[in-house]
């Protein structure tokens, strides 16, 4: 149990980072791409393939959260996995339908 | 004052209506910089379009390559406004944003939208009439003016569609404690076909339900079959399915069969199957507001007054993180986020409980009567 409460407490702060925190690291990642941009013949620039960044900066404007492909619904294991979020699943013994 | 910078075209619709919702000034750079077309595409120019409809003194510049967008927000003022959709984006794109906007006009808003009403791409006009309405409810926002109705349907790739939807105005809107989503008591849904056989709709119907008849009896799937001028421009047909929970919460999923002219044909019974697919999906997901519609509640939750709101989410889409680091530079607004496991073996994935205090935003442009 200790050991759970401590893996949910790692947890916690990192959800917070990951939305919040990453901002700031991407940008840094970025400006430092930026000075390697070497130059040929003092004229020409090379030009990079599109970073992850930039392709992730044009890409759709969608609002659609595209399903998670590692689940196969035709598992008996999947159907079971949701079994209770339906009224005919288990009911805690407080409730009642 | 300074203006908030944004670089490339994602995220597009989310930066301009936080923008006109906090009045800040904001600046797109590199808009499609290396694209081979660069600049705004005709759905956007049609977005900016419609936002200027709405909005009274809203500055808009945009250099001769479309790369570069300022936008100055003015005052939203709602009344009767007429659209015509560019074809490449469904009305689900625009309609999302208007939704966001809406509640905070001068007058109420009466919107007529037309163009595609169902692609594969955006939520279509019928999830989010099923999910967003009721999910508005919650948040006060309700009365005999709230509707969304589907006049004529219009597939990708022609169109032809009309979308009219009315929203009242609310001055300012309720924090929500939705931390309990309960258990699905019904699923609905509903099957559309357009310039193609009434017998489709039938199909997707019938092998939707093998699938979803293993959990709950209570189906009732709404076939929706339109003829004549009402049925658009081009062939098609979709299934649209929404779950009920006791609590008032409805889990979403839909597919559209592919667009005339693109990529490979699908058969209605497969459509129907992994649409049912979708929906246990959502349900694994679960949570109190469904995945389409996060950020719309999230933003509800921002601008509430100023008192905790709660809702308990599935997992956030990469859509609804971005979200939440704009909402963070527009109204410094910082959620508490919270990663819940399911105690029950049997309840679906990991869920996450978002909390905040609204910034007490008050609609100062609704008249007094």
């Amino acid at each position: 149990a200790t050991e759970a409460h401590l893996k949910r407490q790692r947890a916690a702060p990192n959800l917070r980072k990951l939305v919040y925190g990453t901002v700031v690291v991407e940008e840094e990642e970025e400006e430092v791409v930026d000075e390697e941009d070497e130059e040929l013949g003092g004229l020409f620039r090379v030009s990079r393939p599109e970073k992850s960044k930039k392709v992730r900066a044009d890409a759709t404007d969608c609002s659609r959260f595209q399903p998670d492909t590692s689940h196969d619904w035709d598992q008996e294991e999947m159907l079971a996995s949701i079994r209770d979020c339906f009224v005919t699943g288990k009911w805690e013994g407080d409730k009642d339908a | 004052m300074a203006s908030l910078t944004y670089e490339g075209c994602n995220f597009f619709r989310q930066r301009l209506v936080l923008a006109t919702l906090s009045g800040k000034r904001v600046k797109i750079r590199n808009i499609r910089s290396r694209d081979d077309n660069p600049g705004l595409r005709d759905f956007e120019a049609s977005f900016i379009r419609l936002l200027d409809k709405v909005t009274n003194g809203t500055r808009i510049e945009i250099n001769q390559t479309g790369t570069v967008l300022f936008y100055q927000p003015g005052l939203l003022y709602g009344g009767a406004v007429e659209h015509e959709c560019c074809a490449q984006r469904s009305i689900g794109y625009y309609l999302e944003a208007l939704i966001m906007l809406a509640p905070f006009m001068k007058n109420s808003l009466r919107a007529i939208l037309k163009g595609v009403t169902n692609d594969p791409v955006d939520p279509s006009v019928d999830l989010i009439k099923a999910t967003a309405v009721p999910l508005m409810k919650t948040f006060g926002i309700d009365g005999e003016g709230l509707e969304i109705k589907v006049v004529r349907r219009g597939m990708a790739p022609g169109g032809g569609g009309e979308v009219h939807f009315s929203c009242p105005v609310r001055r300012t809107i309720k924090p929500v404690q939705l931390t309990d989503p309960g258990k699905i008591k019904r699923i609905r849904g509903t099957a559309y076909s357009v310039r193609v056989s009434p017998q489709m709709a039938n199909r997707i119907v019938d092998s939707a339900r093998s699938i979803l008849n293993q959990f709950i009896p209570d189906i009732y799937i709404y076939t929706d079959h339109m003829k004549g001028a009402s049925s658009g421009k081009s062939p098609g047909f979709g299934l649209t399915l929404v779950a009920e929970t006791v609590n008032g919460t409805f889990l979403s999923a839909e597919l559209a069969s592919t667009p005339q002219g693109q990529g490979d044909p699908v058969l209605p019974e497969e459509l129907g199957k992994s649409c049912a697919k979708l929906l246990l999906e959502e349900v694994y997901r679960g949570g109190s507001v469904d995945s389409t519609n996060q950020s719309l509640a999230l933003l509800f939750m921002t601008l509430g007054q100023q008192d905790v709101s709660k809702t308990l989410l599935g997992p956030l889409s990469p859509y609804t993180i971005e979200f939440l680091r704009h909402i963070r530079d527009f109204f410094q607004i910082m959620f508490k986020i919270e990663p819940q496991k399911p105690e029950d073996e049997q309840k679906g994935g990991e869920k996450v409980l978002m909390t905040c205090v609204g910034v007490g935003f008050a609609n100062i442009n609704k008249t007094l009567k």
